[in-house]
């Protein structure tokens, strides 16, 4: 086995896709300065509403759908929180990830009353599509081609999120936000509309990484399936400072590694290492990159409460 | 007249965790109902599952014994102002350093246990303290950089278990050290029941980090520095000192956490056997529930660990599943930091204060 | 005629605390309103009704005729009145562009664009002669450019009546100067102008009609050309102030001597220059200055929180550079923080904690590192007693005291070690008239004591009142040093203009 070929890059892009997706999802409530670490919650809320969607009307779209709301309540929930109640917002969002293992565990008995897993061959998981002209070209087609369309959206999503900072008018505003929350608030922005709707926006987003979890490869949800990728999106995101273009970029960075540590297990190499670099990459980079996104809520995070 | 206000100031702090706990009973009730048991009668087995017979009580209070470790770390941190999110690699750093010790230390079993203490306690401070060191030096955020290592400690650990120190004799290869020799553990505390020295050592943490905190000079110079490390400058507090100390007890203190776990009750480190659980979690909410005061810290500990061993009993017994336990947690933290009884007066008279002339 | 804004006896309370009690102002077209009064007089919160941000107890809001009611600021900006705040409610990241079209951005196929906007402004800062740089970083632009973006923002918003709140106390003289022709032409043009603010040779330059207000109500409402200074003080504060205890003529050796004092020499524009000082024994040296130019860096070079590239302090025999802070205090420094709440206690901690900064340390306080709390406080007691300090409890925490309890306390924290000298820096700033005389007279008994004091303010009255000698600074030097009897206030604005001080002084007493 070859240890950097084709199919080792398609699968980082595969791999890369949930975690662009919750990451970007974080930086929209980083920007309006809620610092969100229940990005691993929201993407298992999204994965095992989606099993309960795909299971329940046999359809993928409907399911993908259900695995947004489904993550979408969980958002809100915190939201309600953070913004309405003044939680802590860290606090709120390890909690959001406690609550939300319990009750997808606790949701696997109640609806299938099963244990740790739950699979149906007659769940159908996402298509793959093939993309007409790219298809066709040797090697960028096999690495272009073929993907769920959860992963094209999930670049999609990264430009448009990208469009909507710069070039918008609500974008423009929601970066205002985030940078001053106050004079926002003294311009008469809308500031708390503009915070729930990132909220919702940041709950799509991880629903649909979610689904692309549960629906992608195999369709099956297992207990904790997340298995820390929201942490590591919201490494990503601070790695991209919040920037879609620096996570996308980040993403990839990630994706290729974690790729390359489940390669190397092939290679009679200790992957522990492999699989620690994506983390000792980050702390390097944030030596040099003094993370202007998360900076102004993380100020203000100091004790406890 | 003194007395009457503390009590009543005294309450007025536990409204926040009481409502959150009540809410988080209540959600609990609604996802009992809903897998169509008896509300109450589920409540009386998880009460019964944690403090039903002396049992039940030993093996909740073995439970919390790592909880309370890893809260009253944190509660340091938190205390100093710092938001230390590593208790778990520095857990499992600690762990995986004094079974290391107590297997390859020569001497005596209670010469092994001691450096198996030490060196549970050192490696954890230690790798609690690069995190310092890189805020105080570099400005690298702590919460971040203390998230980011836990993945390197417990990656690293898991390394050393499955590779250079796995114990192969085994018939399956699992990813875990030799056994320590019995003479390095350490004592249960009653023949037979899983409750072990570490949980005193754990109580005994608490009270002298309670009078630390409260009575000494150290202790005020660790608070003020929380309250406002402008302040703390100011007064002549040398803040980086401080923070340094601070972190190097907290993760010291969560080292111990996974030593005395390997000690009394696993005698090897086994990959996973400390982060499954959720230690490091469930120890950063009873920090957070009693808003950082040691002794509140190891009441909460045990609270929660309670809330986990009854859950294990409702499973036993009941048809409705375990999971419970981390829904009524995950509820009850969510609403813990929330300003929700007091939310409406707390505004009026913050106005007032502003506008109040001198 | 009507006016084109009446606010008709409008009363705020909070709890039993009345903020505004039927207070009514009427404006018209092209004319200026002061509104003056003290700190905690109900300035703020009147105009916080007025944009939106409270909502009266009771009370009525007109504009031109009709009555209106504000739920929040979207409102009062859409009726046509903008706010300059007095802290700057700026994006520092964002171009001055977009800080001043934010809110009603124009649009081109949905998407924001920038390049009208750019157009827009430059526009419009022709317009009312208000210069600024479109595309500037509003970070990067100096404290009046800043304000000038406000108040370009406010126009934009569309604002025919335009409320300044104390606009003038972060600027230099020169730049004042501009503001308030900038604030004539305004009226000119047929804005409304309030003014917000405690500086009456201001007021008396801009304003037609004048309001002063104390304690909630308004107690004077007058036309400019029939009052004057003296009369609006009388009005502001209620009573005739009281006369400063003696100062008796002492001649004290050098206490603190500084010696060419360097900070920040790297950069482009150092931050102290070259800077020597002296203060003696028996002696308030006032240190006057547009704040920003240097003070506070030299206070926390002096008391150890700033490093030093070069130069010398010593306090007697003692080097105090390169040393700690603890280091420093125990050399006989006390030091009342410019910033209260951020140098000088924590809101979290109560009375006690507050009080015990640097005591903890003391022998008589700490018993093999256990703090001896029943003797302390006695000690806090005493304080409270002798400033009249108001807290229910030493349990109280300090930020639910009021802001002039809070300096008090902190006075008396810094007075109590009983050192040989004393930073004062901003000692009154925000409080109210009597604990201003409290503070003046424990400075000034401290003086009499002979002990060695260095004063910060960016009061000039203040300076005037409390120093023996006064040194100005300006861009990190000390231009010039004056006698107290030399020293006056046009005098002393040259000189914290950057201005010449041969021209400027007669007689200068240098100390090097």
């Amino acid at each position: 086995m070859e240890l950097l070929d084709l199919s080792f890059f398609t699968s980082a892009i595969r791999m890369i896709s949930p975690i662009l997706l919750a990451a970007l999802g974080g930086a929209l409530c980083a920007r309006v300065g809620i610092f969100n670490v229940g990005l691993e919650g929201l993407i298992l809320a999204g994965a095992f509403s989606a099993i309960v969607g795909n299971y329940y009307s046999g359809s993928v779209l409907v399911a993908v759908l259900v695995g947004a709301l489904g993550s979408v309540l969980v958002s809100l929930l915190f939201g309600l929180a953070a913004i309405r109640l003044k939680a802590n917002p860290i606090v709120a969002g390890i909690a959001i990830n406690f609550l939300v293992l319990g009750l997808t565990t606790f949701g696997l008995r109640a609806i299938f009353d099963v244990k740790g897993a739950f699979y149906d061959k007659n769940m159908e998981g996402l298509p793959k599509l093939d993309i007409p002209v790219i298809e066709g070209i040797p090697v960028v087609g096999k690495l272009l081609s073929g993907h769920s369309p959860l992963v094209y959206i999930a670049f999609l999503a990264g430009i448009l999120l990208y469009i909507f900072f710069y070039r918008t008018v609500t974008g423009f505003r929601v970066l205002a936000v985030g940078k001053n929350e106050a004079a926002a608030r003294s311009l008469g922005l809308k500031v708390t509309v503009l915070q729930y709707g990132a909220i919702v926006a940041c709950g799509i987003l991880c629903g649909l990484a979610g689904a692309q979890l549960s629906l992608g490869q195999v369709t099956m949800f297992t207990e904790g399936m997340t298995a820390g990728r929201g942490f590591i999106a919201l490494v990503a995101m601070m790695l991209g400072q919040s920037h879609p273009i620096g996570i996308v970029g980040s993403s990839l960075l990630f994706g290729l590694m974690d790729a390359l540590s489940i390669r190397l297990q092939g290679f009679s190499m200790p992957t522990q290492f492999t699989a620690m670099l994506p983390y000792i990459i980050t702390i390097i980079a944030m030596f040099f990159l003094k993370d202007r996104g998360a900076d102004s809520q993380l100020s203000g995070q100091q004790s406890s409460r | 007249m003194n007395l009457q206000r503390k009590l009543q100031q005294l309450l007025r702090s536990l409204v926040q965790p009481l409502t959150a706990v009540l809410i988080g009973l209540l959600t609990g009730a609604v996802a009992i109902s809903i897998v169509g048991a008896s509300v109450l009668e589920t409540y009386k087995v998880m009460w019964d599952g944690a403090f039903g017979n002396f049992y039940f009580v030993t093996a909740t209070l073995a439970r919390a014994t790592p909880i309370i470790l890893i809260g009253l770390g944190l509660a340091i941190a938190f205390r100093a102002g710092v938001f230390n999110m590593g208790a778990e690699g520095q857990m499992v750093l600690g762990a995986v350093s004094a079974a290391l010790a107590a297997l390859y230390v020569p001497g005596s079993g209670i010469i092994k246990m001691l450096s198996a203490l030490v060196a549970g306690f050192l490696a954890g401070g230690l790798w609690s303290l690069l995190a310092g060191w890189m805020e105080t030096r570099f400005k690298v955020q702590l919460l971040i950089s203390t998230l980011l290592l836990n993945y390197v400690a417990v990656l690293f650990a898991g390394y050393l278990v499955s590779s250079p120190f796995q114990d192969k004799s085994g018939s399956a290869a699992l990813a875990q050290t030799h056994m320590i020799d019995q003479a390095a553990w350490l004592p249960k505390l009653f023949q037979g029941m899983s409750v072990h020295m570490g949980f005193v050592i754990a109580i005994v943490l608490a009270i002298i980090l309670y009078i630390i905190l409260r009575f000494t000079s150290a202790g005020y110079e660790v608070r003020m520095l929380g309250y406002n490390p402008f302040f703390a400058e100011y007064g002549g507090i040398n803040k980086i000192k401080v923070l340094l100390f601070s972190m190097f007890f907290s993760g010291g203190i969560a080292g111990l956490a996974g030593t005395v776990e390997v000690l009394g009750s696993q005698y090897r480190y086994v990959e996973g056997s400390l982060t499954v659980p959720g230690y490091a979690w469930t120890g950063l909410m009873a920090a957070l529930l009693a808003n950082s005061n040691p002794l509140g810290t190891a009441v909460a500990a045990i609270m929660l660990a309670a809330l986990q061993t009854g859950a294990m009993g409702m499973e036993r017994n009941t048809e409705v599943p375990l999971e419970i336990a981390s829904v009524i947690q995950g509820v009850l933290i969510l609403f813990v930091t929330a300003k929700i009884t007091m939310n409406w007066w707390k505004v009026k008279k913050k106005a007032g204060d502003i506008h109040g002339a001198a | 005629m009507t006016y084109r804004l009446e606010m008709k006896e409008m009363t705020k309370k909070y709890g039993e605390f009345l903020a505004n009690d039927e207070v009514s102002i009427q404006l018209k077209k092209g004319e200026v309103l002061a509104i003056v009064g003290e700190n905690g007089a109900g300035k703020t919160t009147l105009m916080r009704m007025l944009y939106g941000l409270e909502q009266p107890t009771s009370g009525e809001i007109k504009l031109n005729g009709k009555t209106v009611k504000f739920s929040g600021p979207l409102d009062a900006i859409e009726n046509g009145i903008g706010m300059v705040h007095q802290h700057f409610m700026l994006f520092s990241d964002f171009s001055v562009t977009e800080n001043i079209v934010i809110g009603h951005e124009p649009k081109r196929n949905g998407f924001f664009d920038r390049k009208e906007a750019a157009e827009k402004v430059k526009a419009l800062s022709e317009q009312y002669k208000i210069h600024v740089n479109p595309l500037k970083k509003a970070g990067d632009c100096s404290i009046g450019e800043q304000q000038r973006i406000e108040i370009l923002k406010v126009l934009y918003q569309g604002a025919d009546i335009i409320i300044l709140d104390e606009p003038t106390a972060v600027l230099t003289p020169i730049e004042v100067e501009e503001l308030l022709k900038t604030i004539q032409f305004l009226a000119e043009q047929g804005k409304s102008i309030i003014l917000i603010t405690h500086k009456l040779p201001e007021v008396m330059k801009v304003s037609g009609q004048i309001t002063v207000l104390r304690n909630g109500k308004v107690t004077g409402n007058v036309l400019k050309q029939n009052t004057d200074i003296e009369q609006l003080a009388t009005l502001m504060v209620g009573r005739e102030l009281q006369k400063l205890t003696d100062r008796n003529q002492l001649e004290g050796e050098p206490l603190l001597v500084i010696d060419n004092l360097n900070i920040g020499v790297k950069e482009a524009k150092p931050i102290l220059d070259h800077l020597s000082l002296t203060v003696n024994r028996g002696e308030i040296v006032g240190i006057a200055g547009v704040s920003g130019n240097g003070q506070s860096e030299l206070i926390q070079a002096i008391s150890g929180l700033r490093k030093i590239d070069s130069g010398s302090i010593r306090l007697g025999e003692t080097i105090l550079n390169g040393k700690s802070v603890a280091y420093i205090r125990n050399a006989g420094l006390a030091h009342i923080p410019e910033d209260r709440y951020l140098w000088g206690a924590a809101k979290e901690a109560s009375v006690e904690e507050t009080g015990l900064m640097g005591y903890y340390r003391k022998k008589k306080f700490n018993q093999s590192s256990f703090i001896r709390l029943n003797g302390f406080r006695k000690l806090v007691r005493g304080w409270i007693e002798r400033f009249e300090i108001k807290t229910t409890s030493l349990d109280e925490k300090s930020g639910n005291l009021s802001g002039g309890n809070l300096q008090k306390l902190i006075v008396a924290r810094e007075l109590g070690f009983e050192t040989d000298f004393l930073i004062a820096a901003e000692p009154t700033r925000g409080v109210d008239i009597g604990a201003m005389e409290y503070i003046h007279e424990a400075i000034i008994a401290k003086r009499n004591n002979g002990d060695g004091i260095l004063l910060v303010s960016s009061e000039l009255t203040e300076i005037l009142t409390l120093s023996d000698r006064i040194a100005v600074m300006y861009e990190g030097k000390i231009v010039d040093i004056l006698d107290r009897n030399d020293a006056t206030e046009e005098r002393l604005s040259v000189l914290m203009a950057g201005g010449n001080e041969n021209e400027s002084s007669t007689k200068t007493t240098t100390t090097a």
